[in-house]
């Protein structure tokens, strides 16, 4: 059969066109995606809302992701900042004051024609939005608030919104992009309270923490905003408090990161704290020079991080102040594994879920799944690759109804001797252990 | 617009059923004949594509007591001298007592799992859900649980690649507006998978008519804004795009290639995520030669910064 799209329907086009401001736009949307591509939160998860007839959107809990760009990090929503317009001069941010860079600042209407003209393509899941200190933070909050409100009200927009909000909100504001917003960030920025004080002078601990718990009690109470009552919104930041800090440009080792991220975790209710390795954009007496950090480093915290989220680790177990940094030659599973070699090898027919979820090699849908399938009858090593189960790691330390994968010698000094190995000749291979894919919040 | 809701009526049946069924009979009957002169071939079923037609397979299987070796398409029959091959007859009677039965024993999920493991390209799927229905009718309903059984994981895993193709799609359909104002996709998925996704995409984007076509399927899921329905069509000849159409591209395609960070380029991570077989129909794939129009102004690239500052990577963290 041969179809015409002509044959189908005739419909008025309801999108403003852009043409004639179109290569205005062009240019505003390179700065200001550039400017906001070294934030590193990109998710688009933890809050399901169901579409409504007649209005654009709905979020998904588990998020999509849309692209991966060159650099293969996940594109879930549209990262740009409000305006690059900075009245502070924090020493690693390429939009500082001092910077000589294009300088230049969206209308609400500009942005929510782009978000709207995205969604309705499927580029992205909805927006995220930060922006410079645009004067002072509450006069750049209610721009953003401005923004967000007409994207929500006018045009009805139920994708999912990430706000970015600045140190020293003021309250009733930090409500309203609450209400606006389905997840709300305040950076920390760094990782001491003296690496704050020294980099970002305007910035401080307690107008950024003071705000993030201003969210999470927001977030148990539901703070309404009286004056957004005609938004029919159920929550306050339904999608929970992230936040991020930059790895790398201080010396604060792994062990300081990890105990300040737990604290955050448990004090705050974060639900992501997101580290981005240091890249050098300024040349500043105050910074490393011209020194990135590896993305190795920032991967290994973020496979402790993930220790701590979902396979119930804590903190201690992971990392010690005499040895504060993680180990980049074996992920810090195997490392407490290798620590602990008293409690393997695990039995797979026989060691309960928590262990299960110990064993190095072995997720949470792994363990999940022999669970099931154990139910069943006793697993052998045949069957695990019918449980997608890659014994590449998990073959040191389990056993199958007693007896051992072939080929493995239960020592651990020769398990790390492998493994390391593994991964040095991954990197002569020029084989990065690249991002871990941060789907989930 | 007559002409269109007869399409519609004539359209509706998901599974292409009539005329198939009659193509197949004589010419592989005669062939079959022949190869099953060897005592111990493997016996193959062919059946005229349609779900009903595989149900109707099973349900032959069952009731012959036969075991065989696959269920498959006569069209896409790859003839062996060792297999001897039995055409089915599809009957819709038959295969609704085969679905009554997933459903009634196995429960309402099985029978999805049925129809998604269907939607598969997998060659063998019609022997992998015979084998699994085969297992299932005795072990019970809770047969989707016996993870290490091979009947039920082999299901299993088609049924994960149909479902990952089906995210796939979630993820990279690219719509374009039509100077008609139709959003307008054009998809080449592994799985025949747009009667999975237009629900997704009929809820969130119910303020706009579309259409996603799938080409290797031939076949698209309509949407007018009220509901939707499938087509086959061989081919789809869009519209022009809306005017506004190409400042959405450019503007998109600038996004994507200005939110890369330059120093931290890393290709292979990119196509595990994104294989380049999705990139064709995705327009920031578009090579910047071909695409419409370009930033004119640039920021100072941070990579031209580096250089200045001698770029070098720190060792590893002791
Ligand atoms: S406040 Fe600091 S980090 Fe934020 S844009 Fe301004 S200079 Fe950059």
């Amino acid at each position: 059969m041969h179809w015409t799209t002509e044959h189908l329907f005739v419909y008025t086009i309801q999108n403003i066109c852009l043409k004639g401001r179109g290569v205005e736009l062009l240019d505003k949307l390179t700065i200001l995606a550039d400017a906001a591509k070294y934030d590193v939160a990109c998710t688009s998860c933890g809050v399901t809302r169901t579409a409504v007839k007649g209005q654009l959107g709905n979020t998904m809990n588990a998020g999509i992701c849309h692209s991966f760009s060159a650099d293969g990090r996940c594109i879930t929503l549209l990262k740009v900042l409000y305006s690059n317009v900075c009245s502070y001069n924090c020493a690693y941010c390429i939009n500082r004051r001092s910077n000589e860079v294009p300088r230049t600042t969206f209308s609400p209407r500009e942005l929510a024609e782009l978000v709207i003209g995205f969604y309705r393509r499927n580029y992205i899941e909805g927006l995220f939005l930060s922006s410079a200190v645009l004067k002072n933070p509450d006069y750049t909050t209610e721009r953003m608030c401005e923004a967000l409100q007409l994207l929500r009200q006018t045009y009805g927009f139920r994708g999912y919104i990430h706000a970015k909000a600045v140190p020293g909100t003021s309250q009733d504001l930090l409500v309203r992009l609450g209400v606006l917003a389905d997840r709300v960030s305040l950076n920390i920025e760094l990782p001491s309270e003296e690496s704050l004080r020294l980099l970002a002078p305007e910035k401080s601990k307690e107008n950024t923490l003071g705000p993030m718990a201003f969210v999470r009690d927001g977030i148990k109470a539901n703070y309404q905003d009286k004056q957004l009552s005609t938004v029919k919104r159920t929550r306050f930041v339904p999608a929970g408090q992230s936040t991020q800090m930059i790895v790398g440009a201080t010396p604060e080792s792994d062990f300081q990161i990890l105990k300040l991220s737990a604290s955050l975790y448990r004090t705050m209710e974060l639900r992501r704290v997101f580290f981005s390795a240091y890249i050098p954009v300024n040349t500043d007496p105050l910074l490393p020079a011209g020194v990135e950090t590896p993305l190795l480093r920032e991967h290994r915290l973020y496979q402790a991080d993930w220790l701590m989220r979902f396979y119930e680790f804590n903190v201690d177990e992971i990392i010690s102040e005499e040895d504060p940094f993680l180990d980049p030659l074996v992920d810090p599973k195997c490392n407490w594994a290798l620590k602990h070699i008293d409690q393997f090898p695990a039995e797979i027919n026989k060691v309960p879920y928590e262990m299960l979820l110990r064993i190095p090699g072995i997720g949470v849908r792994g363990a999940k799944r022999i669970v099931m399938a154990r139910r069943h009858r006793s697993i052998r090593f045949e069957d695990l690759k019918r449980l997608n189960i890659a014994l590449k790691r998990a073959k040191y330390f389990i056993t199958c109804n007693g007896s051992y994968a072939q080929g493995v010698i239960f020592d651990p000094t020769s398990i790390y001797a492998q493994l390391a190995g593994e991964t040095k000749q991954k990197r002569a291979k020029g084989v990065l252990d690249g991002q871990l894919q941060l789907l989930d919040s | 617009m007559d002409s269109f809701s007869s399409l519609i009526a004539s359209e509706q049946r998901l599974f292409p059923l009539l005329d198939q069924r009659k193509q197949l009979g004589s010419q592989n009957v005669g062939e079959a004949s022949f190869s099953s002169l060897i005592d111990d071939a493997e016996l193959i079923y062919l059946y005229d594509g349609s779900l009903e037609g595989m149900l109707s397979a099973v349900f032959a299987a069952f009731q012959r007591h036969e075991n065989p070796e696959d269920i498959v398409t006569s069209h896409a029959l790859q003839e062996s001298l060792l297999s001897s091959y039995v055409p089915v007859q599809t009957e819709e009677p038959l295969a609704a007592r085969v679905r009554n039965g997933i459903l009634e024993k196995l429960g309402d999920s099985a029978y999805e799992d049925v129809k998604k493991v269907f939607l598969s390209d997998a060659p063998h799927k019609g022997g992998v859900i015979f084998r699994y229905l085969h297992y299932a009718f005795t072990a019970g309903r809770w047969s989707f649980t016996h993870l290490a059984e091979p009947a039920v994981a082999d299901f299993l895993e088609i049924r994960r690649q149909v479902e990952s193709e089906a995210h796939h799609m979630l993820m990279f359909v690219r719509f374009a507006q039509l100077s008609n104002g139709m959003f307008y996709a054009h998809i080449e998925p592994k799985a025949s998978v747009v009667p999975l996704i237009t629900d997704h995409f009929a809820q969130r984007l119910n303020v706009q008519p579309f259409i996603i076509y799938d080409s290797v399927h031939n076949l698209a899921s309509v949407f007018d804004t009220e509901r939707w329905w499938l087509v086959s069509a061989d081919e789809i000849n869009a519209a022009e795009h809306s005017r506004a159409e190409d400042d959405f591209q450019s503007l998109w395609q600038t996004f994507y290639d200005t939110i890369a960070i330059e120093e931290r380029r890393n290709p292979t991570c990119q196509r595990n995520f994104m294989p380049k077989r999705f990139w064709g129909n995705m327009c920031e794939h578009i090579p910047p030669e071909l695409r419409k129009q370009k930033p004119t102004t640039k920021t100072p690239t941070h990579a031209a910064r580096l250089q200045a500052a001698g770029q070098k990577l720190l060792e590893e963290p002791a």
